[in-house]
């Protein structure tokens, strides 16, 4: 149970909803069993796959209740229908799970359920080879992107439905370009800093471009720096940014580590307790340390580091014991 | 003096814990206990373990226990679901396993059939399916990994594939997700971190960046949170400290703050331990605040093995404790 606020009931309340459960319990654990003996019968029928809707209306975590549904539509259903009305159930289905997700956009019964909807969305109207072959198909995919969005536009840290929406972009029959979901990130981003789930679907996504040569890594990689600059300058406590920036700033080159060193120290003297910017600095200094110790002034560098860890470990004393251990180790 | 005594001062009140998780069979007037019967199993498991860290193992009976898990048994697929009449599924399967094993009671159950039923949803790419609907999580990989450990039947496991994929499955803050391409988030986490120190494979985890990722889930209150920006929850102080405590870095937040919050979500009237101060309480996150507390070397409470979320003494008898570092238990 998550974010539900503890109430203090009288007796005489607890009595008055004791009352009131009665009813609806008896009514749920009837259609249970009705709907766990249809099962064990086998029962494929239209009938028990209305009963499944009632059901799953009142409790859409019953897992075992999605699985005799999908049976019912796989055993008794599909085999006897056109596949226009094939795609009419797994339309209708896709429908019911949307109006579920707006009210349980967390439950991964759910969203298993509509995965499974789509995958089995059959080929046509019309014959394999003609125009409009997967017309039902790419309709179902469109309308996915659709709803997934307006989830995320509720949540936007919803996971269920960032990993839908990876999966959707991933099997869509026609695939969107990369860039238009760069600049939903870009959006998402936009409109709160704060969105970690949107900088790492960005980070992926730009994974994917940088491999395929898509995009030219070394000034992308320059233009994301910029842009998590951007980012620290307008907040430069919001975690999400810093993650990102050491996502981008991933390798050991000397001269790019030591820009972003002084660029950071640029923040920092602006913002002389800021966290982050010490951690970073830190950090990329290390770095710079392991890796390029013959042609950089160490001494200086290791008593610099010295001195930002002991801040650190006063200004964040949570991570005190860390930033000790930083301080000792090469 | 206020009424409500501050955090610092607050302990672990065990008999009013154990009183309430002793009381979760009684509800039946309640609708929401019969909503929630797809979890039954799970919440027995969680029930169990909680008391066993509290060192009251014998609140609830044990032949009634054995006998409601021996009574989730789904014949037709081999394995377990989470209530009578219910699917078999993992994630009720290793719960079934792990309460078998507490009350050293495998004999019962037909150990063939279910490392069948496990291996069975082994896929090519390396990660595990819930069930025969498929879905796929890195959570069922570490029910499969736990389980056949449990059970002596890990030799049976193409150990590379299963570590290859949860390898494909880690991002750049050294976090893991629940699929390729997932955002890192600690309860994913913690179940690749803990199937990796099963498998001995823990070479593949970037101890610093991941210990740097966790400790910065330890918010100003000294609650945990799951991801960046989020909100502190009890069930992340173990997701987040069983890490932590594998890859021997729990020094890296600070543990009396994060005691304090514990102990701050307890209700103190009815019992239990709620997600945050003030909320309704369940048996989930009473057993993750309890684990919590246990790692954190909380005085009076029973050594958690962090890999298997089960009483070190039990995982010791198995000859199964994998290299990992709790924090000494205090005296009081
Ligand atoms: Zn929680």
């Amino acid at each position: 149970m998550h974010g539900i606020k503890r109430v203090h009931q009288s007796p005489e309340a607890a009595q008055v909803k004791k009352l009131r459960d009665q009813a609806k319990i008896q009514e749920y654990l009837a259609l249970t069993d009705e709907i766990l003996s249809r099962k064990k019968n086998q029962d494929w029928s239209v009938d028990a796959f209305r009963l499944t809707s009632r059901l799953l209306q009142i409790n859409p975590e019953f897992y075992t209740v999605w699985n005799y549904r999908r049976n019912i539509l796989i055993l008794g259903i599909f085999p006897h229908s056109s596949l226009q009305d094939v795609n009419n159930f797994i339309t209708d289905d896709l429908s019911m799970t949307t109006a579920a997700l707006r009210s349980h956009p967390k439950v991964y019964w759910i969203w298993n359920h509509r995965r499974w909807c789509l995958e089995n969305v059959p080929n046509g109207p019309g014959n394999k080879g003609e125009n409009d072959y997967s017309e039902w198909k790419k309709g179902n995919w469109d309308k996915e992107i659709y709803v997934v969005e307006k989830i995320l536009d509720a949540d936007p840290r919803n996971f269920h439905a960032w990993n839908y929406r990876r999966y959707i972009l991933a099997s869509m029959p026609v695939s969107k370009p990369l860039n238009s979901e760069l600049h939903y990130t870009a959006r998402k981003i936009e409109a709160n800093l704060s969105n970690f789930s949107a900088w790492h679907q960005r980070s992926k996504i730009l994974a994917i471009l940088w491999d395929g040569k898509e995009l030219f890594s070394i000034k992308s990689k320059e233009d994301e720096l910029e842009l998590a600059k951007n980012a620290m300058y307008t907040d430069p406590d919001d975690q999400s940014v810093w993650v990102y920036h050491r996502l981008m700033r991933k390798g050991n080159n000397k001269i790019l580590l030591e820009r972003e060193v002084s660029a950071i120290q640029e923040l920092l003297d602006e913002q002389p307790d800021s966290k982050w910017c010490m951690e970073s600095i830190v950090h990329y200094t290390q770095l710079l340390l392991r890796n390029h110790a013959s042609s950089v002034d160490s001494p200086a560098l290791t008593s610099y580091c010295q001195s930002l860890l002991g801040r650190l470990q006063r200004l964040d004393p949570l991570r005190q014991h860390r930033y000790k251990e930083l301080g000792v180790s090469k | 003096m206020s009424s409500s005594p501050s955090s610092s001062q607050l302990e672990l009140k065990i008999p009013l814990h154990v009183a309430y998780i002793k009381s979760l069979g009684e509800n039946k007037d309640d609708l929401a206990y019969h909503l929630t019967a797809h979890l039954r199993i799970n919440a027995i498991y969680w029930g169990l373990t909680a008391l066993c860290v509290m060192d009251h193992k014998g609140a609830l009976d044990r032949e009634e226990v054995i006998g409601f898990v021996m009574s989730c048994w789904d014949e037709e697929v081999g394995a377990f679901g989470a209530h009578p009449r219910h699917d078999a599924h993992m994630l009720s399967t290793l719960s079934a396993i792990q309460i078998l094993v507490t009350h050293d009671a495998l004999d019962r159950m037909d150990v063939p059939r279910v490392v069948k039923f496990i291996l069975s949803l082994h896929q090519q790419s390396g990660v595990f399916a819930g069930d025969a609907f498929g879905e796929t999580d890195t959570r069922f990989t570490y029910c499969a990994v736990n389980a056949l450990s449990l059970l002596g039947h890990l030799h049976e496991l193409d150990v590379d594939r299963t570590v290859d994929y949860i390898v494909r499955c880690r991002n750049f803050d050294g976090g893991f997700g629940s699929g390729i391409g997932a955002e890192s988030h600690a309860a994913q986490v913690f179940v690749c971190v803990a199937a990796l120190a099963i498998l001995d494979r823990l070479d593949v985890v970037d101890v610093q960046t991941l210990g740097w990722w966790l400790s910065e889930r330890q918010l100003p209150n000294g609650g945990l949170n799951g991801r960046p920006e989020k909100l502190e929850d009890v069930c992340y102080s173990f997701w987040v400290l069983s890490a932590l405590a594998i890859i021997e870095k729990i020094s890296w937040i600070d543990a009396d703050k994060l005691t304090a919050f514990i102990l701050s979500a307890q209700d103190l009237e009815g019992g239990g331990i709620a997600d945050r101060p003030g909320d309704m309480v369940d048996v989930f996150h009473t057993l993750f605040g309890v684990a919590g507390l246990s790692l954190l070397g909380y005085p009076g409470l029973v050594d958690l093995d962090p890999v298997y979320c089960m009483p070190v003494s039990i995982i010791e008898k198995r000859g199964l404790r994998k290299q990992w570092k709790a924090l000494e238990r205090r005296k009081s």
